[in-house]
């Protein structure tokens, strides 16, 4: 700010000085209704930030883009290079601080007891782990139609097909998870999934009964999603979204 | 209510990680053992000074992230809740 400006165009936080653009300019019983509070505060908010956003667009040589996001360099440059100073400063810290660990060197002529992928796959080696889900057949004398690992084979196919299909079901034009609580609580469902399948993987490793591990395997993704759907229910009701709801439907122009 | 979400979270990550690395150097046989980090001390964990202070910081550290955590995501907001509780109850009479 230049020395020249008179002082009283600094910004004021009162929420004074904001105008309404004309085709959006509320009624008088409108602005009682959302004289306090929270709803206040989003007026205020959002009123403010449209017009810093109008001013802009005034100055001499602001630039019309048509896309609405933040420029690579300076914002998303500095915002990713301290991400990744944060996560190159945890791997030193924790390599210099925590004791070394040298096993053993590998001996190529055994096979060790515990054999497991890298974990990014345990998910898919704790599918290979559904023994008691499958299912005896009365009619073949209590034999199992197929073996246990084909199962674990053609349960592979079941969750891929399953995250084949979603995209298909939904489009994903949700911008946040309260638009859509339902497909947010099947995220959910699918991470926490994924971290049970995980950890069944390892069962060998788990300080748990493996009974237990195993119920909780499938028991928990439903009880998260659960969750999930309940509190994106309610929150729903906090953001006031039915009234709300054409800023929450609000996209960027094409 | 923001504010308090990320001191405890500050507080149990913070906390948490200090507790890591002296439990990993005082609670740990092997990092292929399911008890690593919750073992009895070491031996030798009471030797010396700086072995002492070191086992004693690791239990500060690990209840300052469980108490730190309760009491900025529960017994803080729950003082609130309470609070605004009785100034409504007052009010209304």
């Amino acid at each position: 700010m230049s020395d020249n400006e008179p002082e009283n165009e600094e910004i004021r936080s009162d929420g004074a000085g904001i105008v309404a653009p004309d085709d959006e300019t509320p009624t008088w019983s409108e602005r009682k209704a959302r004289k306090t509070g929270l709803s206040r505060l989003t007026y205020e908010y959002f009123e403010r930030a449209r017009r810093e956003d109008q001013d802009l667009r005034t100055e001499s040589d602001y630039v019309e883009r048509d896309v609405l996001a933040f420029p690579t360099w300076p914002h998303e440059t500095v915002r990713n290079l301290s991400i990744a100073s944060f996560f190159v400063g945890m791997i030193l810290f924790l390599s210099a601080t925590m004791p070394p660990h040298i096993g053993n060197p590998a001996n190529p002529s055994s096979t060790p007891a515990i054999i497991l992928p890298d974990w990014y796959l345990y998910w898919s080696f704790g599918l290979l782990k559904l023994n008691p889900l499958n299912p005896e057949l009365a009619i073949l004398g209590g034999q199992k139609l197929m073996a246990d690992r084909t199962y674990g084979v053609l349960a592979n196919g079941v969750v891929v097909g399953f995250i084949a299909i979603v995209p298909f079901l939904n489009k994903g034009s949700a911008r946040r998870p309260v638009e859509q609580p339902f497909w947010s609580a099947v995220g959910v469902f699918g991470v926490v999934f994924a971290m049970t399948i995980s950890l069944l993987a390892i069962k060998n490793l788990m300080p748990m009964n493996v009974d237990l591990l195993f119920d909780l395997t499938f028991l928990l993704p439903f009880v998260f999603g659960t969750i999930t759907y309940a509190i994106l229910k309610t929150m729903r009701e906090g953001y006031m979204y039915n009234l709300n709801r054409r800023y929450y439907r609000l996209r960027p122009p094409k | 209510m923001a504010d308090e979400f990320i001191k405890g979270l500050g507080i149990l990550t913070g906390s948490g990680l200090a507790w890591l690395v002296l439990a990993s150097w005082y609670r740990t046989s092997s990092f292929e053992s399911t008890q690593q980090l919750i073992e009895p001390l070491s031996s030798g964990a009471t030797e010396g000074l700086f072995n002492i202070i070191a086992v004693t910081l690791m239990d500060v550290f690990l209840w300052f992230a469980l108490l730190g955590a309760l009491t900025f995501w529960v017994l803080i907001p729950a003082g609130h809740q309470i609070m605004s509780a009785l100034e409504e109850r007052r009010n209304a009479q």
